[in-house]
């Protein structure tokens, strides 16, 4: 597998860990894990990034669009403990002013 | 529940409420690269990384990101040439407004083909060492270290990443891509006596000699540029070493099957044509021969 993710639901709040490689033949099942949660009542997500190691043009399109979709409910999409290579990514295509970013978010451990 | 999932609940956090902490390790990293970005290379680098774009709008930016997080933690004396083969959609644009500044954008005012962006952007770099990697990310930059480290010793000329060597990792390609490189290997094993398994690979790094004399000879503008550069590099004596590498088809690829392959048989010709008219000599060597007449 090019990536892993686990979700969690906590309240009103959601935390999702996602690792590897974030591209377009991975998009598809972040999304939908992703708004399951929105469409389950969450509001706010905490996507941890902290091991991921590629995310694409596809990738940052499913970001944008799932954290426009969580504010438009009064919710947010949280972009947690980006790796280098995001953090830079979001620089370089001017995304990190569109995002919030975190350093703390969800704890859970992902399965190898 | 822990605190930190207690703390994204309601949407409470904010950019101003939550200021970035980073780890030290990767303070370090960001570091490494906003010293990259801001300061110009005083001497010739080590490392020159060479990506060819055609119309990369899409890709080029988060392929850059990924290329220099990776490469500052690694050689902090190094330069990123971008060579825009042409493009019309704005790709040059976008990456000089990034105002990296040991970022060289290398222009043609028409589309030439990969091999000609790769050839511009080779000639234009000043490493010792010289990488090419296409601007998809297919072969991720974290694989630098194996292509650099048997050039670095000496121990090769070239470095190729190969998707066939023993221990590659190959993910998303289709089944017809796999039979059509497949036959085409049999036909340059046979034609030409090379036996890479993998000569099409955008991945591949040479020393600075190497890449001097093959490139003042090479002329292939296309797709077939790769497998003429292995040609001319047997010719010379070159040591070239197949490194096993992971490899990530991208759903971008601009490669089309029926019409780059009879382009690709085209190709064979003209090289064994070249070759026939003597004009892959060494450019070292013609001009001793000169010097001695
Ligand atoms: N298609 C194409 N690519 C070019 C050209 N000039 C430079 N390139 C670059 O060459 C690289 C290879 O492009 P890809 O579309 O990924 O083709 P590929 O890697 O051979 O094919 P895949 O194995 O399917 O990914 C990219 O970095 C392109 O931007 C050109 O004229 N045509
Ligand atoms: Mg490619």
């Amino acid at each position: 597998m090019h990536l892993e993710i686990q979700s969690e639901r906590n309240g009103s709040g959601g935390s999702v860990v996602v690792a590897g490689r974030f591209d377009a033949h991975e998009s598809e099942p972040v999304l939908t894990s992703l708004t399951a949660l929105l469409a389950d009542g969450v509001l706010t997500i905490g996507l941890d990034l902290s091991r991921v190691d590629f995310i694409d043009s596809t990738g940052l399109a499913v970001l944008t669009r799932v954290m426009k979709r969580a504010r438009e409910s009064g919710g947010d999409l949280v972009l947690v403990a980006p790796s280098t290579p995001v953090r830079v990514i979001l620089e370089l295509t001017a995304l990190d002013k569109a995002f919030v970013v975190s350093e703390v978010g969800p704890d859970i451990a992902v399965g190898h | 529940m822990s605190a930190a999932v207690n703390r994204l609940d309601g949407g409470e956090v904010s950019a101003e409420t939550a200021p970035p902490v980073y780890l030290p390790s990767q303070l370090d990293q960001l570091e490494r690269y906003r010293q990259w970005a801001t300061t110009p290379l005083k001497v010739d680098p080590v490392l020159s990384v060479v990506i060819p774009a055609y119309n990369e709008t899409q890709r080029i930016l988060p392929t850059i990101g990924a290329v220099v997080s990776h490469v500052c933690s690694l050689e902090p004396s190094w330069e990123l040439i971008i060579s825009d083969d042409g493009s019309s959609d704005g790709t040059r644009r976008i990456v000089r407004e990034l105002g990296l500044v040991n970022l060289k954008v290398i222009e043609t005012p028409t589309n030439t083909g990969k091999g000609g962006a790769v050839r511009r952007g080779v000639q234009a770099a000043r490493g010792e060492f010289i990488l090419f990697a296409d601007a998809d990310q297919a072969t991720p930059i974290e694989q630098l270290e194996l292509l650099l480290g048997p050039v670095k010793t000496g121990e090769a000329d070239i470095a190729v990443g190969s998707r066939r060597a023993g221990g590659a990792d190959v993910r998303g390609r289709s089944l017809g891509r796999r039979i059509l490189s497949d036959g085409l290997r049999r036909l340059v094993k046979l034609g030409f006596g090379l036996s890479h398994g993998d000569t099409q690979c955008g991945f591949k790094l040479f020393s600075r000699d190497a890449a001097e004399r093959l490139f003042a000879v090479q002329r292939i503008d296309g797709f077939s540029f790769d497998l003429e550069l292995l040609y001319i590099a047997s010719r010379l004596g070159l040591r070239v070493v197949d490194v096993p590498v992971r490899w990530f088809d991208s759903p971008g690829s601009t490669v089309n099957g029926g019409r780059d392959t009879l382009l690709f048989l085209v190709d064979l010709g003209r090289i064994r044509l070249n070759e026939a008219l003597g004009r892959y000599r060494d450019p070292g060597h013609c001009r001793r021969n000169r010097e001695g007449t």
